[in-house]
């Protein structure tokens, strides 16, 4: 198991290996919204105030219920991944504009994200989906909350976490990518699977 | 005594709660044998935090998942019941009563699939199903949240006199289309035949069976047992990072048809969120997952 304290430096990040699994500790930003992935993009593009900086930052596709506490101050009463690739047409851009140096989800996300995250060097990390017990428990501080105008699950969350994860490495900085690769080799083994089923048949019926 | 109102509000709220809780029984000791079963230490590990998970949720009493969907039932009325009041209303009135009360609280997903705005109502929320049950004096009812990894894989095709072939090929290249989205490991439902309604209800109510339950038909377990086998021969693994363990189950249901037999294929994700329940015609209720 690998630690990772943010902020990470570039060489920290390059030398993850996709299959790795790790451990974060430090500031994450969070939304599980797509309403708020193109409001980042309107704030790369320069036609929208971003409420906080994301230079370097980790970016994950992760949903929470944000609510007021009684002292006036934020609690987050549980988070979880959503899927990732809903956002790959619109992260490439954000990886880029922000060098964002980590983001992550379920299910990973498509070649193009993946270039994007070669050039910076950032790596995509692999949340257990229904896991929102194990994912609150690392939740040592509620940093900001934006953009309270959307749905709990869509606000723009930073959070301060110690052990997050386990998180598995799905796509790294160095061209490695257990989503493709798994894609690939699952269509490649196809034909044989459909002959063997068809074996089967043969032989029950 | 009937089934009245009041207490088909409560049970069909108190089903939908206790299914974001708890992953079911017989799930996590299908987990725990493709624990003991996987080769690929990524998977064993992913695996191991899975089970740690719907542990600590049902220990202390709170969501495995934030997306706790939509809620989705199959009810099914005895025929000798009486009934006392709507309880078709007695449904939407508990969701919407449940909203309020519910701790922790549930995040907004019932959408308007016209503007994608989200909240805690909506047209035809909860989602129900209603079947007749000849003979039975009591209502069940099975209660299934849809999020993105139980509802957004599902495919259905209409094909003309498909071979066994093609409709198992057909199963594949969903399983293909789906890959590593819809946090594996999976249980399937497949339906065959009947029509377009009738197929797609049969393969989401597949997924609701026991897990490792078999078709009563030796002819369509064996295609069961093959699609599972071919299923994890696909390597995705727990939550598609690679893998032995794609799926935990197939469930294959097929009705006779035209001719034209559309062939349908519905996923369930590991936490296979579903709980059951009987609500018999002298009040009492017996809760069966």
């Amino acid at each position: 198991m690998i630690r990772v304290a943010l902020p990470a430096s570039r060489d920290t990040i390059r030398a993850l290996r996709a299959g790795d699994m790790v451990l974060v500790d430090g500031e994450i930003t969070i939304t599980a919204g797509l309403p708020t992935i193109q409001r980042l993009v309107e704030c790369a593009a320069g036609t929208r105030r971003l409420p906080r900086p994301l230079d370097g930052a980790a970016l994950f596709h992760l949903g929470s219920y944000s609510q007021e506490t009684a002292d006036g101050g934020l609690e987050i009463l549980y988070m979880n991944p959503t899927t990732s690739t809903r956002f790959n047409p619109l992260m490439p851009g954000l990886i880029r504009h922000f060098g964002l140096s980590m983001v992550g989800g379920k299910g990973g996300l498509d070649a193009e994200c993946a270039a994007a995250m070669a050039e910076v060097g950032c790596v995509y990390l692999s949340f257990l989906g229904g896991g929102a017990e194990l994912h609150t428990a690392a939740i040592r501080e509620v940093v900001s909350v934006h953009w309270s105008d959307l749905v709990a699950h869509y606000r723009l969350v930073t959070l301060r976490v110690e052990g997050l994860g386990p998180l598995t490495v799905g796509i790294d900085a160095q061209g490695g990518n257990l989503y493709a690769d798994l894609a690939a080799q699952a269509a490649a083994k196809m034909p044989g699977i459909l002959a063997g089923l068809e074996a089967q048949r043969r032989e029950q019926a | 005594m009937p089934i009245t109102y009041d207490a088909m509000k409560r049970i069909t709220a108190d089903l939908y709660s206790w299914s974001l809780r708890k992953v079911p029984d017989d799930t996590k000791v299908a987990l725990a044998r493709a624990r003991d079963a996987e080769t690929n230490q990524v998977a064993q590990r992913t695996l191991d935090i899975m089970l740690k998970s719907a542990i600590a949720a049902e220990t202390s009493d709170r969501f495995v998942c934030s997306d706790s969907g939509v809620p989705v039932y199959a009810i099914g009325l005895g025929t000798r019941i009486t009934i006392d009041g709507d309880i078709k209303q007695a449904v939407v009135d508990g969701f919407s009563e449940l909203v309020e009360t519910i701790r922790p609280p549930l995040l907004k997903h019932v959408t308007n699939p016209l503007t994608n705005e989200r909240g805690y109502h909506g047209r035809d929320m909860p989602i129900i199903s209603w079947d007749m049950i000849g003979g039975a004096d009591y209502v069940d009812i099975t209660c299934q949240p849809k999020a993105l990894g139980s509802g957004r894989w599902a495919a259905l095709e209409i094909f003309s006199f498909p071979s066994l072939a093609r409709i198992e090929e057909y199963v594949m290249e969903c399983v293909l289309k789906a890959g590593s989205q819809h946090c594996p490991p999976v249980v399937i439902g497949v339906g065959i035949g009947g029509s377009f309604g009738h197929c797609a209800k049969m393969a989401e109510y597949a997924t609701m069976r026991p897990m490792l339950s078999r078709n009563p038909d030796p002819t369509v377990a064996a295609m069961e047992a093959r699609l599972l086998a071919a299923t994890n021969l696909t390597g995705f693994g727990p939550m598609g990072t690679g893998g032995d363990t794609t799926a935990l189950a197939v469930h294959v249901e097929y009705a006779s048809g035209h001719g034209f037999t559309p062939v349908a294929v519905a996923f369930n994700c590991w936490i296979n969120r579903r709980t059951r329940a009987r609500l018999h015609d002298d009040g009492r209720v017996e809760r069966l997952e």
